[in-house]
């Protein structure tokens, strides 16, 4: 066969044409899958934090506290938020970290590891997350119950007092319940899909 | 023992990397999907390595899971190919020594080979590999008389391109 034996010689001569994959490289390409979810992670959660950040640039309580001539509030409401963004900044950083540690191992084992790490990290994260949600929620309602005059008021008597109680937990528990489907909705599938390589590499491992 | 196995494998992909390669060649146009064939190819051969018991030569083995990947991933995605991109291909043929003529007819050979379904170009592979029918019938999972077969079949549609070009 006059052309396929054409072929076959300049397929021979090309043989080593080609530019070489390092082994580098190949680990690489062994863990991709991971540290493309670890970086989905990382960005989600930067994300995340712009949102919030938005949305607290466009509604000010601070106008509120000087209705309520509470200016002195201002500043304990400015060192939480402070203290906050220092606290989901180490997290991004630790996410940022996960991934770069994910992107460069080369042994199965450590990036085993770090797997299990960057769950934890997440984990973590998310009870954060909530749990500063939980808090700030309780010290606005007592905040509203002591500074608003009309309020204040209202629950002077004792069974509005203790309506407005109930009302405010519900209001906490949906609110929180809601954040929480949407962090297992979003962080769970990529946690989901991360302890699936997991459990691939440990497959590999036996 | 994980580590090791994981260093096996990486060295032994290295060593023969160009059996990758050149089934890249064969089943993309472009650098960048032939990257992209590379990297699957590589991890189905990893996810598939801890199989492989070493009774085969790790190339033989490589062939067989490698081939299968692009099979398969080939049909997943449009048969249509386009042969203008197959300009980008030239840099996989030196320009010296051939004269004008022939180097035509191997850029038209590459052409029409591209227009191959994923098991002609299999075996197009492997023949251009010089591997025999049995070894051909035993990698793509085909009885020997088939694997004739087609291969007639692709000789045939390769003489039928080069008459219509010409």
């Amino acid at each position: 066969m006059e052309e396929l034996d054409l072929l076959k010689k300049d397929w021979k001569k090309n043989e080593n044409s080609f530019e070489q994959v390092s082994e580098v490289d190949i680990y690489k390409m062994l863990h991709k899958k991971s540290s493309s979810i670890v970086k989905w992670i990382l960005i989600i959660s930067i994300l995340e934090v712009l949102l919030w950040t938005g949305i607290s640039l466009v509604y000010n309580s601070d106008e509120y506290f000087i209705r309520t001539h509470s200016e002195y509030l201002i500043e304990y409401f400015k060192y939480l938020t402070i203290f906050n963004y220092a606290v989901v900044a180490v997290f991004i950083y630790m996410f940022y970290k996960n991934y770069r540690a994910i992107s460069t191992i080369t042994s199965t084992k450590q990036l085993m590891k770090d797997i299990l790490k960057t769950r934890k990290t997440v984990q973590y994260y998310v009870w954060y997350n909530l749990g500063m949600m939980v808090i700030s929620m309780i010290i606005g309602f007592i905040l509203v119950f002591n500074v608003d005059p009309k309020i204040h008021e209202l629950t002077s008597k004792g069974n509005v007092m203790i309506l407005m109680i109930a009302f405010c937990t519900v209001c906490t528990l949906v609110f929180v319940g809601l954040f929480w489907l949407f962090y297992r909705l979003i962080y769970g599938i990529l946690l989901r899909k991360l302890f699936r390589n997991y459990n691939e590499l440990k497959k590999i491992d036996l | 023992m994980s580590e090791n196995l994981e260093k096996t494998f990486v060295q032994q992909l290295r060593e023969n990397q160009n059996i990758i390669h050149k089934i890249c060649r064969l089943y993309t146009s472009d650098s960048d999907a032939h990257k992209d064939l590379f990297q699957e190819i590589t991890i189905q051969l990893w996810k598939a390595f801890p199989k492989f018991r070493g009774d085969a030569k790790f190339s033989t083995w490589a062939y067989r899971v490698a081939l299968n990947t692009a099979i398969t991933l080939y049909r997943k995605s449009t048969r249509s190919v386009s042969t203008v991109e197959y300009e980008k291909h030239s840099f996989f043929i030196s320009q010296d020594e051939y004269n004008s003529e022939e180097e035509d007819q191997i850029k038209l050979m590459y052409q029409a080979v591209h227009q191959l379904n994923d098991i002609e170009k299999a075996l197009v592979f492997m023949y251009l590999e010089d591997k025999d029918y049995t070894e051909i019938a035993e990698t793509l999972g085909i009885s020997e008389v088939n694997a004739r077969v087609k291969m007639n079949r692709i000789k045939g549609k390769l003489k039928r391109w080069k008459s219509w070009i010409y």
